[in-house]
């Protein structure tokens, strides 16, 4: 009975894999270069826009709303290709995949996160800014000390569910050939026909870092948790 | 209104008559698979029976974790294999259709498990009394009353499926944006691309299927929890 092994694993082969390890190595680097421009750029366009929605300033609530509904109801892929093919070689860009790469993941990323943020700015009670004012708190601080800081906190949780969409939508940049994992196993695919061994490679790299991050969603829900419901 | 040049004329025809209804026939399986295989499991598991527990669970955090993309080309390439003496081949479209529905059911039974958890205790005694069995009492009294809840996220997967299509696009499948693409490479060769107007286009008409639904998405979940 415990002798029982899992079928699939010794079908690979690994000294195929320990080949080709650093042109994978490679494209996962360029993955992990691409998502971290995306996650940072993402968190600040999020906390910016989410807070200036959240507020309702004029013009820039209309335009935010405006980003994200076009953002958000509208296939990822297809916004990579208006950038490549269209908005970047206007500007001046042709061809920069890494720039494309970077522009497409965080426009995308920023317009998800917009929402987190705004709504969890949004969730602070009203009490709670009322309090900054009463310290003679102008707005920017009253923003800075008291809705960032608790409203961040709400909304943590779900910008992090962003965060690993954007790690994921780094995948479909194989489609401009920029050379990240994705793009890398598909390529050695495509000359080997080595299908199960590259499958491996990009299912154990892409489960690690979400399942690494969901846990992490689990526990910052856990200790995150504000002591008083708001 | 301005009148459309003759070449746009020819390319959108082209896009909307080929290319859209191939984009609205997958997402119309991967919608209705997601659905049945997504309700089935997502009853399953709230089952206190542990190997069928852990099961489920490594299906939904599989086929969730992973990028669609993945699984797509995963399907996609595994799609022709000999068994014994038969030749099994898998169409793109049906390699596209497999690996959105089992992201799109491991989504339906992340979200039927919450549902069907928050029916509260009684509804279940409720219906052993009246002589319901553990399949009749969760068809004709659980389900569909955790399937009200599970209307607004279905929507929502609805939509995500839609643009998700898009993907079928990698390997070849002729939807939407792949005869859009043909069409700007086609233009290319002939001079001038236009790749504002087409991929604009592109984006405009999922954005005009999308939004409406979206908008419904979130009414419907107002009308919830009010």
């Amino acid at each position: 009975m415990f002798h029982s092994h899992v079928d699939v694993l010794p079908d690979i082969d690994w000294a195929f894999i320990r080949e080709n390890a650093d042109l994978l190595w490679a494209g996962f680097k360029n993955t992990m270069k691409v998502a971290t421009v995306g996650i940072a750029g993402s968190l600040l366009i999020g906390v910016v826009l989410g807070a200036l929605r959240a507020h309702r300033i004029p013009v820039f609530t209309q335009l935010g709303w405006a980003y994200v509904e076009v953002i958000r109801n509208t296939p990822i892929l297809v916004q990579i290709f208006l950038l490549h093919y269209a908005i970047l070689p206007e500007l001046g860009y042709q061809g920069d995949l890494f720039l494309t790469s970077c522009v497409a993941i965080t426009v995308w990323g920023g317009a998800f996160n917009t929402e987190n943020f705004r709504a969890g700015f949004e969730a602070v009670p009203r009490r709670f800014r009322e309090a900054g004012f009463a310290l003679g708190f102008t707005r920017l601080q009253t923003f800075l000390n008291v809705t960032l800081p608790i409203g961040g906190r709400i909304a943590l949780p779900s910008s992090i569910n962003t965060y690993i969409s954007v790690l994921k939508n780094t995948s479909l940049l194989l489609v401009i050939g920029y050379p990240e994992l994705t793009t890398v196993a598909y390529n050695i695919q495509a000359i080997t026909f080595r299908t199960f061994e590259m499958f491996f490679v990009l299912a154990v790299v892409y489960l690690a870092i979400v399942w690494t991050l969901s846990a992490l969603i689990r526990l910052l829900e856990a200790r995150l948790a504000l002591p008083e419901r708001v | 209104m301005p009148e459309l040049p003759e070449w746009f004329r020819d390319v959108a025809e082209y896009m909307l008559r080929v290319g859209l209804p191939q984009t609205l026939k997958l997402a119309a399986f991967a919608v209705t698979a997601s659905t049945v295989v997504g309700l089935v499991l997502g009853t399953l598991i709230t089952i206190k029976f542990r190997p069928l527990q852990a099961l489920i669970r490594a299906y939904i955090e599989l086929w969730r974790g992973l990028p669609i993309l993945v699984t797509v080309l995963f399907i996609y390439w595994s799609a022709t294999a000999n068994v014994g003496d038969v030749r099994l081949e898998l169409s793109a479209f049906l390699s596209a259709a497999i690996g959105l529905s089992l992201w799109g059911s491991a989504q339906v039974a992340e979200a039927t498990r919450g549902a069907v958890q928050s029916i509260p205790r009684e509804q279940h005694e409720a219906a052993a009394a009246l002589g319901f069995g553990w399949v009749g009492r969760h068809t004709f009294v659980i389900v569909p009353q955790a399937f009200r809840r599970l209307i607004p996220p279905m929507v929502g997967l609805l939509v995500n499926i839609i643009q998700n299509t898009t993907i079928a696009y990698v390997i070849g499948v002729s939807e939407f944006l792949e005869t859009a693409n043909r069409q700007f490479e086609n233009l290319t060769l002939a001079g001038d691309g236009h790749p504002f107007a087409i991929f604009g286009f592109v984006l405009l008409v999922f954005f005009l299927i999308s939004f409406p639904l979206t908008r419904l998405a979130a009414f419907l979940e107002r009308r919830l929890v009010a």
